[in-house]
């Protein structure tokens, strides 16, 4: 008995006398969370909650979110989940003295199981008691959204005593984003509470260069709550604002701008096979879409292949590999179409559109009974996010590879098409089949290349669009008549005005889209078009000529 | 008819005895259900629009691509007047269709209002697609579109049609079309005897569709369409205004597709935007294609047998049909330029040409 109540009393000494030592920094507090001694443990929390530390909030939000486990003696929280199909995984996130994500031997992300991890539970009463201070720690979350939503709440708030536990949190921030936002919520409180019209200049001139999301609104609602400023505050106010507000405009234009040069790339991309495949064989090729659908599901086999191989996680460079693999994929599917039946369609165009109709719901068919319905493919992560090209100017690097890749297939083709000896022949059948017979090329061999390269490129258009949605047995359909629209607007068969329709089309897509609803910007692009066409019947680059008449 | 029957024509005499006495009689006598004949009842619209189809296409060469788009454009018409007309019977007994309240719509919309008189729903059925044919022809034929170019336009403008139909605020019902209606001119629409008095309508009309069009396309006018298929150019030469026969043959063609779609819905009895996108306009092509184009009694052949095929195989092998239709399209193009109403012949032909090569 007395053995037990000395021991207990030298315990509690020893987590007195440590916690006296230690007053000044939270380390020890820390790190007696992981003790075996639920007391301790309860006081050394108790004591963390009032120091109000910043260092310490992320293992308090642990603590909320009853996440907090011990890793070599290290308090870790866990972070990304990765299913395999053994057992599942996290990303482990070391909390104290720092956040970072942990890394094994070869500095590969670690995942461990659960089970690996110790968890350090807490009470419910325990973890009650951190609430009161959840809008501090929730500045330090691991999650981006939580950070930025804690920050938005100080902003409501505005309290000068606020600032100090503002400052030091948003010193450890790395993301330029969340810096933007934590200084627009400092500088709002200052200037809230600055009283004379100097430092009320100073903080909105820094508001407004800060550039923040809410920034307009910040300073529109100090406006109004603080009826008598002075003359000069007010104006500099109005004048920010509208500063800010041109600059949102310019923004929002620079973004649409921005979409409909992506739009029109992929339009671009799956026009071309179908400009070249009509100007050389006279065919209008219904299931080029479906070549596009053939180029997306490769990438999702490829995708799988790679899973398999490696038996479960997903490496990167599946992507790239695909690319090349889907210009194969559905560039021999075009071949093999071309040879079976729309060889015997050429230069008839009205009887191949119904043909090459007829293809593209069987290959819609086959797809849906291989693959089923709803198929995704996961981006490689060096395409996910965007480029932070200026405050709220965002351009998701995904469309920026879309219109790279569009820039490199033109760039490719044309000079396929005019510095190559194959592409000579092709243009020279083109011009006239009959001459080029003649003069000894063969025209058979000249259809199926051309075929093959042609379902190729739409083929790595699917590739592409892959990274932009899901994959569908119906994807090609959505933009098979648009992208007809293009090749009549540009002029059949002609690549420059296929590439400037595509772009204008794009554009004109994506320019009407906020004025109206996309539905109704679609009818007015029609209406436009056939307008366009009253003038130019035969689109922007008619073919010149005695061969282009009937 | 004296003319048919001089013609020893024994199609015709078997098509009437078939549809016109056996079919209604065997309804009557209990051996065929009603369902059978409701059934072929709309397949008698389709053929009705695919008729018009081939005036445009076997007859002038032009490739309309958005003739369901007019079908449903009459069959939406006859819908708005037979939901008016029940207006008070639905769910919420308002005054209005059940969609609308649905859509916290309080007033019926300007444009809905003319469809309360039978008579006046009727003209107006036929009159707005023949109006929209008539402007969207004008300019298209304006500007000598044709060929290729017209067929991706009329596609676009059935692809962006739909998409509109599809949209709420259109007050049309959205994607789930008109639908839940009541009685037409006083017929009740789920009696037995209003089934049968529709299906001889679209079979009477399907019939005198057919006489007109096949007056139409023997008269001079029809000579000078099938002379504007063959060569546009010396058309042009010897100075008929092209634009003018075109624009009345799309007009033509549309009002008969119209036609068909009134009878059409009373007889389904749900019209949605589904009926027009581009898939169920290029797929009146396949019927005519199938059937012969060039040949009137080739596009009511091929709608009643591709139809026929659809109801079996989506009953039989589910899934299966876009791989049948997929290799109607291919095999007809392909191979059968006649349609199987040419069949016989090419038949004929080739055990001819096979016999002079053995000479």
């Amino acid at each position: 008995m007395t053995k037990k109540r000395i021991a207990k009393i030298i315990g509690l000494f020893l987590t007195l006398f440590i916690s006296f030592m230690s007053f000044a920094q939270p380390n020890d507090d820390v790190y007696l969370l992981m003790s075996s001694d639920k007391e301790a443990k309860s006081k050394a929390l108790s004591r963390l909650l009032t120091s109000k530390q910043v260092v310490t909030f992320p293992v308090l939000n642990a603590i909320n979110g009853k996440k907090l486990f011990t890793y070599k003696d290290t308090l870790v929280t866990i972070g990304e989940k990765n299913n395999t199909e053994e057992k599942v995984t996290y990303q482990v996130i070391q909390l104290y003295p720092e956040i970072k994500t942990l890394t094994d031997a070869n500095s590969k992300v670690l995942t461990l199981a659960l089970t690996d991890l110790k968890a350090i539970k807490f009470s419910r009463k325990e973890r009650l008691s951190i609430t009161p201070l959840l809008p501090y720690i929730n500045l330090t979350s691991i999650d981006k959204d939580v950070r930025k939503l804690a920050y938005t709440q100080f902003q409501n708030k505005s309290q000068f005593s606020d600032l100090a536990i503002l400052k030091k949190a948003a010193a450890k921030e790395t993301n330029t984003e969340l810096i933007r936002f934590a200084n627009e919520t400092m500088l709002a409180i200052q200037l809230k509470n600055s009283k004379n019209s100097d430092s009320q200049l100073k903080h909105i001139t820094a508001l407004e260069k800060n550039k923040g999301d809410n920034t307009a609104f910040i300073l529109n609602t100090f406006l109004e709550n603080n009826k008598y400023l002075e003359d000069k505050v007010q104006t500099k106010i109005k004048q920010s604002v509208t500063n800010l507000n041109s600059r949102a405009t310019r923004i929002d234009w620079i973004q649409n701008l921005f979409s409909g040069l992506s739009l029109g790339s992929i339009l671009i991309l799956i026009s071309l096979g179908l400009a070249i495949i009509y100007g050389l064989a006279g065919v209008i090729n219904m299931a080029h879409g479906e070549f596009m659908m053939i180029g997306a599901y490769t990438t999702f086999c490829v995708q799988e292949v790679f899973k398999m191989l490696a038996g479960g996680s997903l490496n990167d460079a599946f992507f790239w590999v695909s690319i090349p693999i889907a210009f194969l994929v559905s560039g021999i599917f075009g071949l093999v179409i071309e040879r079976l039946i729309i060889r015997k369609l050429y230069g008839s165009p009205l009887q191949s559109l119904l043909a090459t109709w007829g293809v593209s719901l069987v290959f819609i068919q086959l797809a849906r009974s291989i693959f089923g319905d709803l198929t995704s493919v996961k981006a490689p992560s060096l395409l996910s996010g965007g480029w932070h090209v200026a405050p709220q100017l965002v351009l998701p690097y995904n469309r920026i590879f879309i219109i790279v890749i569009t820039i490199v297939m033109i760039v490719v083709t044309f000079l396929f098409l005019y510095k190559s000896r194959y592409g000579l022949r092709i243009r020279s059948v083109t011009q006239n089949r009959n001459m080029s017979a003649c003069l000894g090329i063969s025209t058979q061999k000249i259809d199926v290349m051309t075929f093959f390269i042609g379902s190729g490129i739409a083929g790595i258009a699917g590739c592409c669009m892959t990274l932009i949605g899901n994959v569908v047995p119906d994807m090609g359909q959505t933009y098979i008549v648009d992208s007809f629209l293009v090749v009549v607007t540009g002029g059949v068969g002609n690549l420059i005005g296929t590439i400037i329709a595509g772009l204008g089309i794009g554009q004109f897509t994506k320019m009407l889209e906020p004025v109206f609803h996309a539905v109704y910007g679609k009818v007015i692009i029609l209406g436009i078009i056939i307008f366009f066409l009253q003038f130019k019947p035969k689109g922007l680059f008619p073919p010149k000529g005695r061969i282009s008449d009937d | 008819m004296k003319s048919i029957l001089k013609n020893r024509s024994y199609d015709y005499i078997i098509f009437l005895a078939l549809f016109l006495v056996l079919l209604p009689i065997g309804n009557l006598l209990g051996i065929i259900s009603v369902n059978t004949i409701s059934l072929w009842g709309r397949y008698f619209c389709f053929a009705i629009a695919a008729i018009g189809l081939d005036m445009l296409w076997g007859y002038t060469g032009i490739l309309c691509m958005c003739q369901a788009l007019f079908f449903c454009m009459g069959g939406y018409g006859i819908a708005m007047h037979m939901l008016l007309d029940a207006s008070g019977e639905g769910t919420y007994g308002k005054a209005i269709p059940d969609f609308m309240v649905w859509n916290q719509i309080t007033e019926l919309p300007f444009f809905w209002e003319p469809f309360h008189y039978f008579p006046l729903a009727i003209l107006f059925a036929i009159l707005i697609p023949g109006l929209f044919a008539g402007i969207f022809g004008y300019f298209i034929f304006k500007s000598r579109l044709k060929g290729v170019y017209f067929a991706i336009i009329t596609q676009a403008l059935a692809l962006a049609m739909w998409l509109v139909f599809l949209r709420n605020e259109t007050m049309l019902g959205g994607t789930n079309g008109l639908t839940d209606f009541k009685q037409l001119a006083g017929l009740d629409l789920t009696a037995t005897s209003t089934k049968l008095i529709l299906y001889l309508v679209s079979c009477i009309v399907l019939i005198a569709v057919y006489i007109g069009a096949k007056k139409l396309v023997n008269s001079k006018f029809g000579k000078i369409l099938v002379a504007i298929r063959d060569s546009e150019s010396r058309i042009r030469y010897t100075s008929y205004e092209i634009k003018n026969y075109q624009l009345s043959i799309f007009v033509i063609a549309a009002v008969i597709a119209a036609i068909g779609g009134m009878l059409y819905v009373p007889q389904t009895g749900i019209i949605t935007p589904g009926r027009m996108d581009v898939k169920a306009s290029i797929e009146m092509i396949i019927w005519v294609a199938l059937g012969g184009r060039g040949k009137l009694k080739g596009a009511i052949l091929g709608t009643l047998l591709v139809n026929f095929l659809y109801s079996i195989f989506t009953s039989v092998l589910p899934g299966s049909w876009l791989y049948v239709i997929g290799i109607l399209f291919i095999v007809t193009v392909l191979y059968l330029d006649q349609g199987v109403i040419g069949l016989p012949q090419q038949i004929k032909k080739y055990f001819s040409k096979q016999k002079s090569a053995k000479v």
